[in-house]
């Protein structure tokens, strides 16, 4: 049976579920899309992710809280932080507390698919990157995930 | 994994910390032999990049049109170096130019003051009093060169991630300390911290390119895109946007260039009483 990548993703401004769930889906990874922190955590209590993304500034919780909350529910969730106010400080905090990476607003849609990637290997899922340079700026990369050998929890 | 700046009021003993650390660490340690290559790649005189990094632009010295040139340079070649990572960087003042990345761990090491005075005093041991006032006249240049330099000023704590003090800790924990916060997380890179370097040092790359034409210029960078600032006059305005997007466009990494030319008072006021 194969499985996919479940990948939640929490921003406020409705335009980048919008883009980034169909630049994930070519990856092959299911995408819940929420601007609603608290919804987003609800859904994080009830299903298991993998991979949680997730913007900084909210106006109802910060993306740190957010963090704090997913690995305290599922500690093996590799959560991406995204932010346009990118700073030293903020930068080591989110990784201090165990933020798999961090990424500055704007990128383009294959940055985050290779963080992404990364973040599947980390996982344990194999991923066949079929594109030489996923890096690069074509924005349409293919990479395949199969299986991970074991994911605790599922 | 992070890169380590070392810095201290004392050349031989960031030395030998640096060396102990890398050793440690498991990392390459780069220092001021790189200022071989520099000099041979942009034809200058080798002293007078060691020169640059000890003294101030003067009269009699270096002039500050070399001065920024010189510190250019050697800021090129260590954020090139910088970018593949495992590096334990000291003596190159990357402590004042690689700032606001989150994966470069900034050390300073403090001599002990007895042992610093006397290696300034070439090896005699000075009065109290003595050694106290050399210690502090070496401070106020350090300070003053660091802000002319870069607008840092190195004695300021708050500009490091930690300050080791050698008077109260030996170098053996030092070197264990500095092993053991290489390994906290948040010094870990991660995708922002590594485009912000490798921002940093295309910015670098251009200023090198425009330096020699453009002694004023500042540069930044972000992906492939560059944001050079000059002064110029309003007559000028065209021709050196031309000539900025060429030599910068020149370089591969760079996909688009946008010119600020600010207005250059000084020489209109100049112009005016002609």
């Amino acid at each position: 049976m194969e499985r996919q990548i479940r990948l939640l993703l929490l921003d406020d401004e409705p335009i980048v579920g919008k883009r980034l769930v169909p630049a994930l889906a070519k990856i092959g990874v299911e995408t819940e899309s929420f601007t609603d922190p608290e919804a987003a955590l609800q859904q994080v209590a009830r299903k298991d992710f993998d991979i949680v993304v997730t913007d900084l500034r909210m106006d109802k919780m910060d993306g740190v809280e957010v963090l704090r909350r997913v690995l305290q529910k599922s500690p093996r969730t590799k959560v991406i932080i995204i932010t346009g106010y990118a700073t030293l400080e903020i930068a080591r905090q989110a990784l201090a507390i165990g933020a798999f990476d961090f990424i500055a607003k704007p990128f383009k849609p294959n940055d985050l698919r290779n963080i992404v990637a990364k973040a599947a290997r980390a996982l344990g899922y194999k991923i066949k990157d079929k594109l030489a340079d996923s890096s690069s700026a074509h924005g349409d990369s293919e990479m395949e995930f199969s299986d991970p050998p074991d994911v605790p929890g599922r | 994994m992070p890169v380590v700046t070392l810095s201290s009021d004392s050349h031989p003993l960031s030395r030998e910390i640096a060396g102990r650390a890398a050793t440690a660490l498991g990392y390459d340690c780069v220092d001021r032999e790189i200022l071989k290559s520099v000099a041979e790649r942009h034809d200058v005189p080798e002293t007078d990049l060691h020169k640059a990094l000890e003294e101030s632009p003067s009269p009699f010295g270096i002039s500050s049109k070399n001065h920024a040139r010189y510190l250019a340079y050697i800021e090129e070649a260590v954020l090139a170096v910088l970018l593949k990572d495992n590096i334990v960087c000291h003596g190159l003042a990357a402590h004042l130019y690689v700032r606001g990345i989150s994966h470069v761990l900034k050390i300073r090491i403090l001599a002990d003051p007895q042992k610093l005075a006397g290696e300034i005093s070439s090896g005699k041991t000075p009065s109290f009093e003595k050694a106290s006032a050399l210690l502090k006249s070496r401070e106020r240049f350090r300070r003053r060169w660091s802000l002319d330099a870069y607008r840092v000023d190195e004695t300021a704590p708050s500009v490091y991630d930690m300050v080791i003090s050698l008077a109260r800790i030996d170098p053996d924990e030092a070197v264990k300390s500095i092993v053991e916060t290489t390994r906290y997380r948040k010094f870990k890179p991660m995708t922002y911290s590594l485009k912000c370097l490798k921002d940093k040092a295309l910015a670098g790359k251009v200023r090198v390119a425009l330096i020699d034409r453009f002694p004023d210029v500042r540069v930044q960078a972000d992906g492939s895109s560059v944001v050079v600032q000059t002064k110029a006059l309003e007559r000028e305005k065209q021709k050196r946007s031309e000539a900025i997007r060429k030599l910068a466009g020149e370089i591969p990494e760079v996909a688009a260039v946008e010119v600020q030319i600010l207005p250059d008072i000084f020489r209109k006021a100049a112009e005016s009483f002609r």
